[in-house]
């Protein structure tokens, strides 16, 4: 043997880890037998379920009955009512195209090579206004479509994108406010958070939609839709505060002590040494927040507009249809899926990178 | 050293600085001046005010009565003093406090750039040279957490020293060290004292006391008990509390 072989860690044979880990004791070897039949039943069905007995066509519908299977025929025919709730047919391609770039914007905010404020403040105003102007319209020829049409997905992510991009630099200053030397604003601070934190979402909907436009003058109202996102931006902002705030206690004093002896003004070391910290510090509860606004958007149905889920339940709301909501729900369960579970995959990779170096 | 009539104005002067936390007398009566230049070593049992009464001088903590002037400014409410004289103090700390999401050399330009107002190049050329100092250039690109606790205070004092500090503190920087990394860090604080630094060191380096110090203070229970340069305070110490604390930490 060359001195090499010693330098490695002994290994552990795969199967041996197998063995190790799954069928050490009698109970053991039962409870993964138990377990692993359960989940192959379990598979099993619903392959069969979703793809072997399932019909796919619009025009097939009548043959459902027999099939067993899924009935997808139902978001064939209906795919345009979830994705588009009531906004006009023909313009549809609008509320894609600016569904793609909410996305698009969203994705690219993620990458560190945005994080500057400059670059991350252009990239949001160029994809609001496009949003805006796609789903809006009144200029460039394209008809006018008031938010009250707007629906389905699209309403969605705008909502989510909305409220994110609001509610986040207000989540700081709120943590800062919170934190501050003088009594007076960290009391008035804290009263503002926890205010809205006892506060069901609901009911701030509700007041945003209904009741201020009996309080605002007129100029001030804007539409139904804006003071509904301004509501719940208020709302996840009270929330994500109490994350960010957790995260700056959590940093030593001797953080904040050393960035004063160096001479640095109090803006510059909240921006370069206690922000990053406690970023890294509850990034799981930050990301946790929006994974959690995102499902919450379901919630301004209420207020009578059409996101992705009630656009869903008036998919199969009419004729033959309404025996297939199952598959609706599927298909839209799968939708926000994708965006959460894209979220936290993100949140991972985030609090890898952001490890790199202090353990 | 001590021929101050004839020296500029002194680095730091107190007068008579009371301090409390709460109703706790912290600091009591405290009289003490540096002169520019002089190497001044702390020591004294652990709760007699010794950290308190450094973060005094750079204004980490408030006191509630007398004077302390720094370099000829003093040490009041005023913003703009404050923020001059901060510039102008460094500190390194027994827990380091380098900042754990920044490379070493990020760690260096911070300060240079954003209240210096250096350029990132200027910035860096600058923050080589004293990480070259404390004999660390080649760990600049590493983060705080891959090095060791003898490297990590070397790199708060280059950090401090990018800043061209008229006064360096220092409170207990080799407490927190294992005990085979302490002399790396001695080693350039001496450098440092023989390039003629004004130094205020909170330490039970006696070896240190005796090879730099100008003068060295005895504090106990917030008091300045005695005061002498580092031969008489070691060999002939001359109050009771002294004797007692130097046999306790010179027992092993
Ligand atoms: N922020 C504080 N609040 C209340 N008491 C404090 C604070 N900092 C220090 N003290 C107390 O003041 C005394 C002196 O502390 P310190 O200056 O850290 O002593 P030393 O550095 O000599 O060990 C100790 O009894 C300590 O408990
Ligand atoms: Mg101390």
């Amino acid at each position: 043997m060359t001195d090499a072989t010693y330098k490695l860690p002994p290994q552990t044979p795969f199967l041996r880890k197998i063995q190790n880990s799954l069928f050490s004791s009698p109970l053991n070897t039962l409870l993964s037998i138990a377990t692993a039949v359960f989940f192959i039943f379990i598979i099993v069905k619903f392959v069969d379920w979703a793809f072997l007995s399932s019909i796919w066509h619009a025009e097939d519908e009548p043959l459902c009955k027999e099939a067993g299977g899924a009935c997808w025929s139902v978001i064939d025919a209906r795919h345009r009512i979830i994705f588009f709730g009531l906004f006009p047919y023909e313009e549809h391609w609008r509320s894609t195209v600016a569904c793609a770039v909410m996305i698009t914007t969203i994705v690219a905010s993620c990458i560190p090579w945005f994080w500057s404020a400059a670059k991350l403040s252009t990239l949001w105003l160029l994809g609001f206004c496009t949003f805006y102007l796609l789903m809006h319209g009144g200029l460039f020829g394209l008809s006018v479509i008031t938010p009250e049409r707007w629906g389905g997905l699209a309403l969605t992510i705008f909502i989510f994108a909305a409220v994110s991009i609001i509610g986040m630099p207000l989540s700081i200053v709120l943590a800062l406010g919170r934190r501050s030397k003088l009594p007076v604003i960290a009391r008035l601070f804290g009263l503002f958070i926890d205010f809205f934190r006892s506060l069901p979402l609901l009911t701030i909907l509700f007041t945003a939609a209904v009741i201020t436009p009996f309080v605002l003058p007129g100029w001030l109202q804007g539409d139904k839709l804006y003071r509904v996102i301004v509501g719940f931006a208020i709302f996840f902002a009270c929330y994500q505060a109490e994350n960010i705030r957790a995260g700056l206690q959590a940093i030593p004093s001797g953080q904040d002590e050393a960035g004063l002896t160096l001479g640095l003004k109090y803006m510059q070391r909240v921006t370069r040494i206690q922000l990053p910290q406690a970023f890294r510090n509850s990034l799981p509860s930050i990301v946790n927040q929006f994974v959690i606004t995102f499902k919450e958007t379901s919630i301004v149905t209420i207020v009578g507009f059409f996101e992705i889920l009630a656009s869903g339940s008036a998919a199969f709301g009419t004729g033959k249809w309404t025996v297939y909501y199952i598959e609706v729900y599927v298909f839209i369960a799968t939708i926000y899926f994708i965006f959460v579970f894209s979220l936290s995959r993100y949140g991972a990779y985030l609090e890898r990178k952001l490890r790199v170096g202090h353990g | 050293m001590v021929d101050q009539v004839n020296s500029d104005i002194p680095a730091v002067t107190m007068e008579q600085v009371n301090k409390w936390f709460d109703d706790f007398h912290v600091l009591k009566d405290i009289n003490l001046q540096v002169a520019d230049g002089e190497k001044v070593v702390v020591c004294g049992p652990s709760g007699s005010g010794k950290s308190t009464l450094i973060r005094c001088i750079c204004k980490l903590e408030d006191h509630q009565r007398g004077t302390i002037k720094v370099l000829g400014t003093e040490l009041n409410d005023n913003v703009a003093n404050i923020d001059e004289i901060r510039r102008e103090v460094g500190m390194v700390f027994q827990q380091f406090n380098l900042f754990p999401h920044m490379t070493v050399l990020e760690n260096c330009t911070l300060a240079l750039t954003l209240v210096r107002k250096k350029s990132r190049k200027e910035a860096e050329a600058i923050a080589m040279q004293f990480l070259e100092k404390v004999r660390i250039p080649e760990q600049s690109a590493k983060y705080p957490g891959e090095l060791s606790g003898g490297q990590q205070q070397r790199v708060a004092i280059a950090r401090s020293l990018c800043m061209n500090p008229e006064i360096l503190l220092f409170d207990e920087p080799t407490s927190a060290l294992d005990p085979e990394m302490i002399s790396e860090v001695l080693d350039v604080m001496v450098a440092l004292a023989e390039e003629g630094m004004t130094m205020v060191c909170v330490t039970h380096e006696m070896g240190f006391a005796r090879r730099v110090a100008d003068r060295v203070i005895f504090m106990d229970q917030g008091e300045i008990v005695e005061q002498n340069s580092p031969h008489k305070f070691f060999d002939n110490p001359s109050n009771e509390r002294t004797k007692l604390f130097l046999s306790q930490i010179l027992q092993h």
